[in-house]
């Protein structure tokens, strides 16, 4: 679950870079960069959190 | 008819002559150039005088006695006079740069005030100890190796001297376009480096990086262990830091965007609302999200209780002193007062001084309307949150960019507090994800936006030409560039110190015993209380704090 959480925030950034490639645009590539925040944003909050509440000291 | 002739031919010798004469005059004085004789005429203040009268009206000293002469048989020559006026530029900008790292310095004091201020008593030396290693463990780190990694590919700094060895930088070639990642000179400060501008440099990068590694110590108290915050801090400081340092003020490539993919300027953070304060706070989020929140904070349902500081008073005091620390903070980013259009130092304090203002308005504004109570602690935050929002743009925006900018920061760090306590159940202490962490995310970004194109610093920023504009001037490029620099900031950085952070859980464990943090952590991790005249009270804070609950939630925040 980690592994896959860090793997989704990395894919973020990876998107966001990617957008100067693909596209010229300063639109276009603001969306992608965009787009890339809002994975890496699910990666931490969503994936690699997630895991760590599962086991948080509370719910024991 | 003869004299009418000799007042014609009288007429013409004037139209002729005059402008002879008049190129002659000007030619003259266009070539008359001061010499070494002129100098020589000139006469200081005898020094008998001097030494008999003293100089109470300030009218004997500093006169051309005290321009240095190099060679005394020719006495004072235009090379000296030459020289001097360098080197006072330089020694203004090294003075003006060395005092404000000095302020910056002293921001430990106000981070371990507020952040010791925010916890219980029974942990107070644990946390004191903590704001007090951090600059000695960072600092150690920084020298090693962390300096090298930022700086060591850096262009030159005219401001400090312009002489500069610190010229390689590690770079891979992608897609056509050259990618600079860290620098390579000046590992341990040794060799070339043993320099005066660099050493000046050095110390005020270092004291930012110790800013940095400052801020995870706040949403980690409690229940971090002393060995593991000493591991976890040099990694920070040696590494994790330095990296995007080098991204952003190093010449690595995220400032390089402007010149290599023609977005605005490049990345643009002026002081280092991203390169201090997100990293730092992006750091504590990776590491109390390692750690679980503290016993207590959670209820079994999941709803959040709170936990009071122990004294609003260090917590207050802690505020003022790092906004008095800001002004070395942003100012002192120009590295110098004179040359290269560091005389806007002056809006940069205000506007630094308006967006803490705004800030804490703007948080306790929010408070009072939705609680019913003008939050002290919260009031703090937000004055925190405008100061870290303003430092990014501090350079490139006019006071009324710089007054919206705080006071949306005053009250995005309420609403990011309660989300962090709600949403995702990270348990923060001290508010420092929200505070750095979410408003240095908001300044990097805001830069985009509120840069109106006004500001000069030597006619270009990262290589590019002109003044950086944001997309409410004009340019949507700078904006893209600064999007980059966040989804950096979470994607790569995060990633990094998580994985630091993990491998320092499974090698020297990250929590502390729960015993222990029930108990406080002052005698078992750091062997004596921080306040051993008084008796401490054990409260229940999940019953304690349903009352306060209700009122806000969050006023254990700073």
């Amino acid at each position: 679950m980690r592994i896959i959480g860090l793997a989704c925030v990395l894919g973020g950034w990876v998107i966001a870079v990617a957008g100067l490639f693909i596209i010229s645009s300063n639109f276009g590539r603001a969306l992608f960069a965009s787009g890339g925040i809002l994975v890496t944003v699910f990666g931490m909050l969503g994936v690699l959190n997630r895991h760590y509440l599962d086991r948080a000291i509370w719910k024991k | 008819m003869r004299f009418q002739k000799l007042k014609a031919l009288a007429l013409l010798a004037m139209l002729v002559a005059g402008p002879i004469l008049g190129f002659a005059t000007l030619a003259r004085a266009e070539g008359t150039a001061l010499t070494d004789k002129d100098l020589s005429s000139i006469a200081g203040p005898k020094s008998d005088d001097i030494a008999a009268k003293g100089d109470p009206g300030a009218e004997l000293t500093g006169t051309v006695n005290d321009v240095t002469i190099s060679d005394a048989k020719k006495g004072l020559t235009l090379a000296d006079l030459v020289n001097q006026v360098g080197q006072d530029k330089i020694a203004i900008n090294f003075v003006w740069t060395l005092f404000t790292g000095f302020l910056v310095m002293f921001m430990q004091a106000g981070f371990a005030l507020v952040e010791t201020g925010l916890i219980r008593a029974k942990n107070a030396n644990h946390t004191m100890m903590m704001n007090f290693m951090v600059y000695g463990l960072g600092l150690f780190a920084y020298y090693v190796c962390g300096f090298a990694i930022q700086m060591g590919g850096s262009a030159p700094i005219a401001n400090l001297g312009g002489v500069y060895p610190l010229n390689h930088e590690f770079s891979i070639n992608l897609f056509g376009k050259p990618w600079n990642l860290f620098g390579t000179k000046g590992f341990f400060l040794h060799g070339a480096t043993y320099d005066v501008g660099i050493m000046v440099l050095f110390l005020f990068q270092m004291v930012f990086m110790d800013t940095a590694t400052t801020i995870v110590t706040g949403s980690c108290a409690e229940r971090w262990k002393y060995s593991a915050f000493c591991v976890s801090t040099i990694g920070l400081g040696a590494v994790v830091y330095p990296l995007f340092g080098n991204w952003a003020w190093g010449g690595g490539w995220l400032s390089q965007l402007g010149v290599n993919f023609g977005l605005g300027h490049g990345y643009c953070d002026f002081a280092g609302s991203g390169v201090v304060h997100a990293v730092g706070g992006l750091t504590a989020c990776a590491v109390a999200m390692q750690l679980g929140p503290r016993i207590g904070k959670f209820n079994r349902d999941g709803s959040p209780n709170v936990i009071p500081g122990h004294d609003i008073v260090l917590v207050l005091t802690g505020c003022f002193i790092l906004a008095f620390g800001w002004f070395g903070f942003n100012p002192g980013s120009t590295l110098g007062a004179s040359g290269n259009g560091c005389l806007r130092i002056g809006s940069i304090a205000v506007n630094t001084m308006l967006a803490g203002c705004t800030g804490s308005f703007g948080a306790l504004l929010y408070m009072w309307m939705r609680y019913g109570k003008p939050d002290a602690s919260m009031a703090g935050n937000g004055l925190l949150a405008g100061l870290v929002a303003i430092t990014a743009p501090s350079g490139f925006v006019n006071t009324l960019g710089a007054a919206i900018i705080g006071w949306i920061a005053g009250i995005l760090v309420c609403l990011a507090v309660e989300f962090f306590d709600r949403v995702p159940k990270i348990d923060d202490p001290v508010g420092a994800i929200s505070v750095h962490g979410v408003n240095g995310l908001w300044g990097v970004l805001s830069v985009g936006l509120f840069a109106d194109g006004r500001s000069n610093y030597g006619g270009s920023w990262n290589g590019v030409p002109g003044s950086v504009k944001g997309l409410f001037y004009g340019d949507a490029g700078q904006l893209v560039s600064q999007l980059l620099g966040i989804a950096t900031l979470v994607g790569v950085i995060f990633t990094l110190s998580f994985l630091w952070n993990w491998l320092v859980d499974i090698f020297v464990g990250q929590r502390c015993h729960p015993k222990s943090e029930l108990a406080g952590l002052d005698i078992p991790e750091m062997g004596a209380l921080c306040y051993p005249d008084f008796q401490l009270k054990a409260l229940d804070y999940p019953a304690a704090s349903s009352v306060s609950n209700e009122g806000s939630p969050v006023s254990s925040k700073h």
